[in-house]
């Protein structure tokens, strides 16, 4: 079994290495063939590590295998070694399952792009990275993996680095995830140096004698384990990079920015959930974060008008759902949500990437309208990842939302504030949900469209429809997986490794089921009033609270924010210590040490007069000076 | 031991020596510096064959081949060099040949 999830890690590196080795004397296509078979393999294994540990004792379903050891220093040792659990195998399936989809759509996607196969290369190496951080059995290699996902979604989102917008939204994302890996870092630090390991193993047995409940300790390592989280899974006050990472390829959006990468967070809570457990208070701002940013994002996402980045947004505000849950001690409803979420995103994402594709790469949903009639299933693909991102039952969305929510309502009074956070939530989802939806899609074909309209054989090629299709299908039956009263299949399963606190059942449950339901009708009801064919009903209200429309495009003002307080000081800082500090000592030092060395040298060769003779007569003097001494000295 | 002793023939070659050094140092014909650096590295070899003989061995007559070989060497060498400046330049005088100072 071991073998098979050391299979399931290396294959999609080896791809990596085939395609950058192979250069050109493979076509475009059979790279891009190589990276989503490379994870198709990781897929069939990851399967076959789940039936294996569906045949065992719950309590018999983790292994550890390890390679060799991989650093070692002093009375440390961090060893190459992977930990195969409930928890991790249930993130390869997404990770792998999710990937292979969206490899398979980005050969379609990407066909004809120039550097494909570095695109290809780029993806196979994430979805390694990605493997590498949730098989990881210590927190080293976990840090690695972390890091390798940081790199590649950097190295994809400015993919197209001819255009100036990609390379800034690049780095903006680079610098804002190394924030957190500083954070993230410290907390080790500071692991290392009173646990004395970082296997999780080691850690969670010895962290509650070694670090005390509620310590001071205790809470900065789950509050730099929080950063690293918050900054990867783009929560406030960390998010700023993610609507811009939407300048990357559409698949990689769906891959990287919606389904993998920005879980990666979710994950890292509920895998170290023993030592935020010895931390609650940092844990329950984990929580409270979450909130903030689902209606952050869920606001912000009401007025923007690129069709992915309503997406991203909506995705930030998803996973705020999840941080509520797994901040809540409700790991299995925020893995839930995590698995359900990867479904109906990346069906989103490539649903609207079949739409930007057919409209020759045009984002604006203002130029769009009416493409309901001409697409007709990205349509219905779209509706149906809509009504599952709406929470509209039965789509997947509805039993994930419905379980965090009940989770929250039972517990305790901030669990009811971050309900009805979660309740608000639902109704903006909704609303900014079918405003795309009906703004894209419904009304009369725009202008732009008729224009630029133009389809293949099908709404697109074949390699990207079917996944879309396969998509499609399972965020209508993936919320099956666990229904809140029936069964729990995620929470039994995931149990082993971390329990779930109990949710809501009853009335309890019922009311809260009740409320975010129509909540997220109230929100499809006000967007089919407003944008159902355009109309000036949105202008009006934008006329009527033009400070609220202002402060929603600008995103509430937290890139302004973080100029004003980083980036302009810092770049006054630097001009001031280089008229101060580098103008006067380093410029003007090295000039006057190349002109002190130029008249040492004119010097010195002002005695190599070129005349034989006077060689010779300084050779003979020195000759007799030196017999001399000689003579005197014997 | 026959013949005048070990003192004679070292002041005769230091007496060469001096010639030649001075050669050296006062002419202004490459073709005479040559000719007195011969007669300095001569001086250099009566020395040795005179410290060879009142030694008894055959240390120094070596080393006194060596150096033949090396002023041979040397005369080729220095001949060849100023036949082409000669060629070059059409006067021989080594105050003029001051090109290579710094």
């Amino acid at each position: 079994m071991a073998a098979l999830a050391w299979i399931a890690l290396f294959s999609p590196a080896a791809a990596v290495v085939a395609i950058a080795l192979a250069g050109d004397r493979i076509s475009r296509f059979a790279a891009g063939l190589l990276a989503a078979g490379s994870t198709g393999v990781s897929f069939l294994c990851s399967v076959a590590i789940f039936l294996e540990l569906l045949g065992r004792e719950p309590e018999d379903r983790s292994e550890l295998s390890t390679l060799w050891t991989w650093l070692s220093a002093g009375d440390l040792e961090f060893a190459a070694e992977i930990l195969v659990d409930p928890l991790s195998v249930f993130m390869m399936l997404v990770v792998s399952g999710v990937g292979f989809l969206i490899l398979s759509y980005a050969v379609g996607y990407m066909r004809g792009d120039e550097e494909e196969r570095r695109y290809h290369a780029y993806k196979a190496l994430f979805v390694f990275s990605m493997l590498l951080l949730v098989q990881s059995g210590n927190l080293l290699l976990l840090l690695a993996g972390w890091g390798l996902v940081g790199l590649s979604s950097y190295l994809l989102i400015n993919f197209w680095h001819v255009r100036r917008t990609a390379v800034a939204a690049g780095k903006k994302a680079f610098v804002m995830n190394a924030v957190g890996d500083a954070t993230f870092v410290l907390a080790l630090f500071l692991l290392v140096q009173r646990v004395g390991g970082l296997d999780f193993d080691t850690v969670f047995s010895r962290a509650p004698a070694a670090l005390g409940e509620g310590s001071a300790a205790a809470v900065l390592v789950a509050l730099g384990l929080l950063g690293g989280a918050l900054a990867k899974s783009a929560q406030v006050p960390l998010h700023t990079w993610l609507p811009d990472a939407m300048e990357g390829p559409t698949p990689v959006s769906a891959l990287i920015h919606a389904a993998t990468m920005v879980t990666a967070g979710v994950y890292l809570i509920a895998r170290t959930s023993p030592l935020f457990e010895l931390a609650v208070d940092v844990q329950d701002l984990a929580a409270v974060l979450g909130a903030v940013t689902l209606l952050v994002a869920g606001l912000v996402a009401l007025v923007q008008t690129d069709i992915k980045r309503v997406i991203a947004y909506s995705t930030m505000s998803q996973i705020g759902y999840m941080f509520v849950g797994v901040g809540l001690g409700a790991y299995g409803a925020g893995l839930f949500h995590l698995l359900t979420h990867a479904f109906f995103k990346a069906l989103l994402f490539m649903a609207a990437g079949v739409v930007i594709h057919a409209l020759a790469d045009e984002q604006d949903i203002r130029r769009m309208g009416g493409l309901a009639r001409e697409l007709p299933w990205t349509f219905r693909a779209f509706l149906v990842g809509a009504l599952a991102l709406a929470a509209i039952p039965p789509f997947a969305g509805f039993f994930s939302k419905d379980a965090i929510l009940a989770s929250a309502a039972e517990a305790g009074t901030l669990g009811w504030i971050l309900w009805a956070a979660g309740v608000a939530g639902a109704f903006l989802t909704a609303l900014y949900t079918f405003r795309l939806l009906f703004v894209v899609f419904f009304g009369e074909v725009s202008a732009f469209a008729r224009e630029h309209l133009h389809r293949e054989r099908f709404e697109g090629p074949r390699a990207m429809m079917w996944p879309v299709a396969v998509l499609a299908v399972l965020a209508v039956v993936g919320g099956l997986l666990q229904i809140p009263g029936v069964w729990h299949a995620v929470d039994t399963w995931i149990e082993p490794t971390v329990e779930s606190i109990e949710e809501a059942g009853g009335l309890t449950a019922a009311a809260s089921v009740l409320a975010s339901l129509l909540a997220a009708l109230a929100g499809i009801a006000v967007a089919w009033a407003l944008y159902r064919r355009p109309g000036d009903r949105p202008a009006a209200i934008r006329r009527r609270f033009p400070w609220a429309a202002r402060t929603l495009e600008q995103k509430l003002y937290f890139d302004e924010a973080y100029d004003a307080v980083f980036y302009r000081p810092a770049a006054a800082l630097a001009v001031r210590l280089g008229r101060l500090v580098e103008e006067p000592l380093v410029l003007r030092s090295l000039g006057g040490l190349a002109t002190g060395v130029r008249d040492v040298s004119d010097r010195v060769a002002a005695t190599q007069t070129g005349r034989v003779r006077g060689y010779v007569l300084a050779l003979a003097m020195g000759l007799a000076v030196l017999a001399v001494v000689f003579l005197l000295v014997a | 031991m026959l013949g005048p002793g070990i003192a004679a023939y070292l002041i005769l070659s230091v007496v060469l020596f001096a010639t030649g050094a001075l050669g050296v140092l006062l002419r202004r014909s490459p073709l005479i510096i040559l000719l007195a650096l011969e007669i300095m590295l001569n001086a250099g070899n009566l020395a040795l064959i005179a410290f060879a003989r009142q030694l008894g061995d055959g240390d120094g007559q070596i080393f006194a081949l060596t150096v033949m070989v090396v002023a041979a060497a040397e005369a080729v060498l220095g001949l060849g060099l100023i036949v082409a400046v000669s060629r070059l330049r059409g006067d021989l005088d080594v105050d003029r040949l001051t090109s290579l100072r710094g």
